[in-house]
């Protein structure tokens, strides 16, 4: 099941800041919710989990994630991320590209494009689920980038939350979604 | 014409209420998953997430640790006992639990054991299977293409093709077209559907160490046939297996193949020595077992302008999943497809049929339905309407010059099949009249002129049900015959026993009419049992619309033969000479003295009590009933619908279902199998799709995405009927039960092609979804 996913939001803090933030998997990835990096393989190799939750579909992906680009000059950064469920309930990856904008009054604008694919007990539950709990995890990331950006002078924090995403509320979430007709 | 029995009898053509129904609703049915034994425990099948994937490990430690799990089953541990794969019923294998690959999603991996459902579930989540993803085949046409990956690495054949099978005159049908002035073709795909009975499937295996006996509950629409396979499969003795059918919760060709499920439950209860019960969830139910249909169809029709049809030429890409586990009689891969000259009188056709290996569930099951004849139905009944389009003909006049004439019957089709008796033209014009149809025509042109949309459909079916004659049909070699064993007790009650199974078609009503028409013992007098292979005698089961015609031909000859040995009874009572005797139902009588005569409840007591010397005791009788030829009921269908070209929804108007299938026993259940063949075949031609993902995901595998008809969508069914009965059947019946199935989606796809047809529209594919009809209104720039 591929669904591609296209999101623009601004932040206050300035493009070089939100770079820095934005190159750092480490980093952005305490902005996701349920996600965690366990281990660094080298400068563009890292291993990780996480977890999404849907109804009362657990869904623990352990898996690898590769900058394959970084362009500090254009500002631009490829993710590519593939992961396992851990009880052998499916796979997904994920293709995601970011790119900053300097906006006139100081800010900076991201722009990401995602390809998710997944595959298996999740990919079930039909596109409309998995768009909306994409839109929810994003929403989600949004706000942790901003207040993590925010709170960035001080020291990032060494474990990030790997509570899943809210579950039973995400499933809620996402029906509600379908009966409005949003995508 | 059948002599009418008085209401107290309720031989054939009474609407007797339905026997079985006193215990239904009151919920005292008695449905496998009702089945509690001592000591019993449960299973779960572990299942694929993958659509094509290499196992790498399947490490079931953490599972067995769980308190309460008593074992981890695994495809490995089958394999030791060779048990790993199974023959189906279509001369191929399937695995019972995955080695080395899985082939389709959901497929079984491994089976726990644990003390309840809930420890079992639990469990399942804990064996961890370590896969290696594989390229995905879901397109039939693309698992043809030479570079495309193998899915059965198993075979020595290295390729996805599984069969060709054609019939018909190539050459000759080719020299029509090539010389025909008209000629009309229609790409249809028939999708994946799925029966979804209300009942999921199920067993309880309960195997006694102590007395070596293997006791099989399942919901089986075919227990003789399934015992025999375990008895082969497994190497256990036939007498020590008992497989008993309890109530069905609706079968619909779902519960005729051997599923893995089944098997791990015996090889449990068997390791185990505990009685092991296993039953499907929803989903489960959906995304594994026997799909229906998934025809790519191609028909062409020559024919003169006249409209004369001369010669018919079908092409079929069958996709059948990961392993062929069709269910269909084995000479025959394609089912009964080649009936797809439907009613019509050709003197050249040609079909041929591939059926191709992808990585979906396996299946091809007859969803009510007798073997592919839907997919033969639907086509033909589409193709002819894409030549009136091309003739500009009415629909209805093309139909009544093609129809083979009445006279013509017992009629020998191109393609081989000898049909029985057949009237359409009554039962087309009976289907018109009823719904008034020039008038609905003249509304359609005054419609279209305020660019309203409507359209009326029309499908005249024929079917080909009752499998069938022991020279040409079997499955895995077990010749398609069916029983019935008569006993008659002292006191003038009977039971009967069939080697059918109901699933709610109400056998146990109606073949105790069919003993009161013959024997004149009350209905209510009679019990029916089936379902229990210790008890009724060996037979195919139920399914393809054949248990009227075989096994209610075997009840019939059965109470013959009591009859004829009632007849001497009745003589020595009487004193006088059997040929002295004139019968009616109920009772024996001397030629012109009425009042000299032996009722049949007193002719049963001296049986036992006071026989004719030398005349062995009791009144009984079995009949293993081996049909001449197939029957052939047939009808018509008109469907009238509106279209909102604001939204693409379909409105149907009205439905007017004329059916044929000859004498009828109950009328009243006659009309509920066509309520619900039709509301059926509603769904299939609107709102229901197994549909996969390019990545092999399943798209339709719960009822959240596979829609059931409710009262809702459901439109009001008028139907009326026809009689023409089948001149071999020994009461004239032909079968019903899926008569509605097979002809109501050309009417429907019919009847919205009609209405769209004036803008360029000459087929669309079902399901006719609002979003799917929405859009092709749009690119006509006429909606709303």
């Amino acid at each position: 099941m591929g669904q591609k996913i296209e999101k623009t939001f601004s932040v206050k803090e300035p493009l070089d800041r939100v770079w820095d933030f934005l190159s750092d998997p480490r980093k952005v990835v305490t902005c996701v919710p349920g996600a965690q990096i366990t281990e660094q393989l080298d400068d563009k190799n890292y291993k990780g989990t996480i977890s999404v939750k849907v109804g009362p579909s657990v869904t623990d992906y352990r898996g690898e994630v590769q900058i394959a680009r970084l362009d500090a000059q254009n500002h631009e950064i490829e993710i590519l991320g593939k992961g396992q469920d851990v009880r052998g309930r499916g796979s997904a990856s994920m293709k995601m590209s970011g790119k900053l904008r300097a906006l006139p009054d100081g800010g900076t604008d991201v722009t990401s494009v995602s390809e998710i694919n997944v595959v298996g007990i999740l990919a079930q539950m039909g596109g409309r689920i998995i768009t909306e709990v994409s839109n929810i995890m994003f929403a989600e990331f949004t706000k942790r980038f901003q207040e993590r950006l925010q709170q960035s002078s001080e020291a990032p924090p060494e474990t990030a939350e790997v509570e899943p995403i809210k579950a039973g509320s995400l499933a809620w979430e996402a029906a509600k979604g379908v009966f409005r007709g949003k995508s | 014409m059948i002599l009418k029995t008085s209401p107290e009898v309720c031989g054939m053509g009474h609407s007797m209420k339905r026997k079985e129904d006193l215990r239904f609703i009151q919920g005292k049915g008695n449905y496998v998953d009702d089945i509690h034994l001592p000591g019993m425990v449960y299973g779960q099948l572990v299942r694929s997430p993958y659509a094509h994937a290499r196992i790498k490990s399947v490490n079931t430690e953490n599972a067995k640790k769980l308190p309460g799990v008593l074992a981890v089953i695994t495809g490995e541990d089958l394999a030791k006992a060779n048990l790993a794969w199974m023959p189906t019923l279509s001369y191929d294998k399937q695995m019972v639990l995955a080695t080395g690959k899985v082939l389709f999603q959901s497929q079984e991996v491994a089976f726990v054991v644990a003390e309840d459902r809930y420890t079992a579930a639990d469990a399942s989540e804990l064996v961890e299977v370590e896969y290696e993803e594989l390229p995905v085949l879901v397109d039939p046409k693309k698992a043809m293409d030479p570079d495309a990956p193998v899915l059965r690495e198993d075979r020595e054949q290295k390729n996805n093709h599984i069969f060709h099978w054609e019939v018909g005159d190539r050459k000759a049908t080719e020299d029509v077209f090539q010389k025909a002035p008209v000629k009309a073709s229609v790409h249809a795909f028939f999708p994946r559907c799925h029966p979804a009975p209300l009942e999921t499937c199920g067993c309880v295996a309960d195997f006694n160490a102590a007395t070596g006996k293997l006791t099989v509950y399942m919901t089986s629409q075919a227990p003789h046939a399934h015992r025999t396979v375990f008895a082969l499969v497994g190497g256990i003795p036939e007498q020590n297996i008992r497989v008993i059918s309890p109530d069905i919760g609706g079968g619909f060709g779902n519960k005729v193949p051997v599923y893995p499920g089944y098997v791990c439950a015996i090889v449990a209860s068997l390791t185990l020595s505990v009685p092991v019960k296993w039953i499907e969830t929803r989903s489960e139910n959906l995304q594994s077992t026997g799909f229906a249909r998934d025809y790519h169809m191609t028909a062409e029709i020559a024919a003169d302008r006249d409209g004369k049809m001369q010669a018919l030429r079908v092409k079929t890409l069958a996709d059948h999943g990961a392993f062929n586990a069709a269910a269909q009689p084995t000479k025959f891969p394609a089912g009964l497809f080649s009936i797809c000259t439907g009613s019509y009188d050709y003197s050249q056709a040609f079909c041929e049929v591939d059926g191709v290996y992808t990585n979906k569930a396996p299946g091809g099951i007859a969803y009510r339905c007798s073997f592919r004849v839907t997919e033969a139905a639907y086509l033909i009944e589409r193709v002819v309407d894409v030549l009136a389009l091309e003739l500009k003909m009415d629909p209805a006049e093309l139909r009544r010059r093609n129809f083979i004439p009445s006279s013509k019957f017992p009629y020998k089709s191109c393609l081989g099949w000898t049909y029985d008796s057949g009237n359409y033209e009554a039962a087309m014009k009976l289907a018109l009249d009823k719904i008034g149809y020039a008038e609905l025509r003249k509304e359609q042109a005054e419609k279209r002129e305020k660019g309203e949309l409507m359209g009326i459909g029309i499908s005249s079916f024929t079917e080909i049900v009752g499998a069938g004659p022991a020279h040409t049909f079997d499955i895995l070699g077990i010749k398609m015959f069916d029983s019935c064993e008569i006993r008659i007790h002292p006191t003038g009650k009977a039971i009967a026993r069939m080697g059918t199974k109901s699933q709610g078609q109400g056998h146990e009503t109606t073949y105790a009419q069919i003993v009161a028409q013959e024997l004149g013992i009350p209905a209510n007098d009679v019990t029916v049992e089936e379902g229990d292979t210790d008890t009724a005698p060996y037979g195919l089961g139920t399914y393809a619309s054949r248990s009227t015609p075989t096994s209610g031909a075997a009840t019939a000859i059965a109470a013959r033969r009591i009859r004829e040995k009632a007849k001497k009874i009745a003589a020595f009572l009487l004193e006088c000479s059997e040929n002295d005797l004139e019968w009616e139902p109920g009772k024996f009588y001397v030629k012109g003295a009425p009042s000299k005569a032996k009722t049949i409840q007193e002719i049963a007591f001296a049986a036992y009590t006071n026989m004719p010397p030398g005349m062995e005791p009791g009144l009984e009788a079995v009949d293993y009933y081996d049909p001449p030829n197939l029957t052939f009921p047939f009808g018509t269908y008109v469907c009238v619908v509106d279209i909102d070209n604001g939204t693409g929804e379909v409105k149907v108007r009205r439905f007017v279902a004329v059916d044929d299938c000859g004498n009828i026993i109950n009328p009243m259940i006659v009309e509920g199998q066509i309520h619900g063949g039709l509301t059926e075949g509603l769904a299939i031609a609107f709102m229901q799709q197994i549909d996969y993902d390019e990545s092999g995901n399943v798209q339709g595998g719960s009822f959240q995405d596979y829609l059931l008809p409710t009262a809702v969508e459901t439109p009001h069914w008028e139907t009326d009927k026809t009689c023409t009965p089948s001149p071999h059947h020994p009461f004239g019946a032909k079968g019903v039960g899926e008569s509605p199935n097979v002809g109501s989606p050309a009417a429907f796809v019919n009847a919205v092609v009609d209405a769209v047809a004036h803008l360029g529209v000459k087929h669309i594919d079902m399901p006719i979804a609002p979003w799917k009809l929405w859009q092709i209104l749009k690119e006509k720039g006429v909606a709303a």
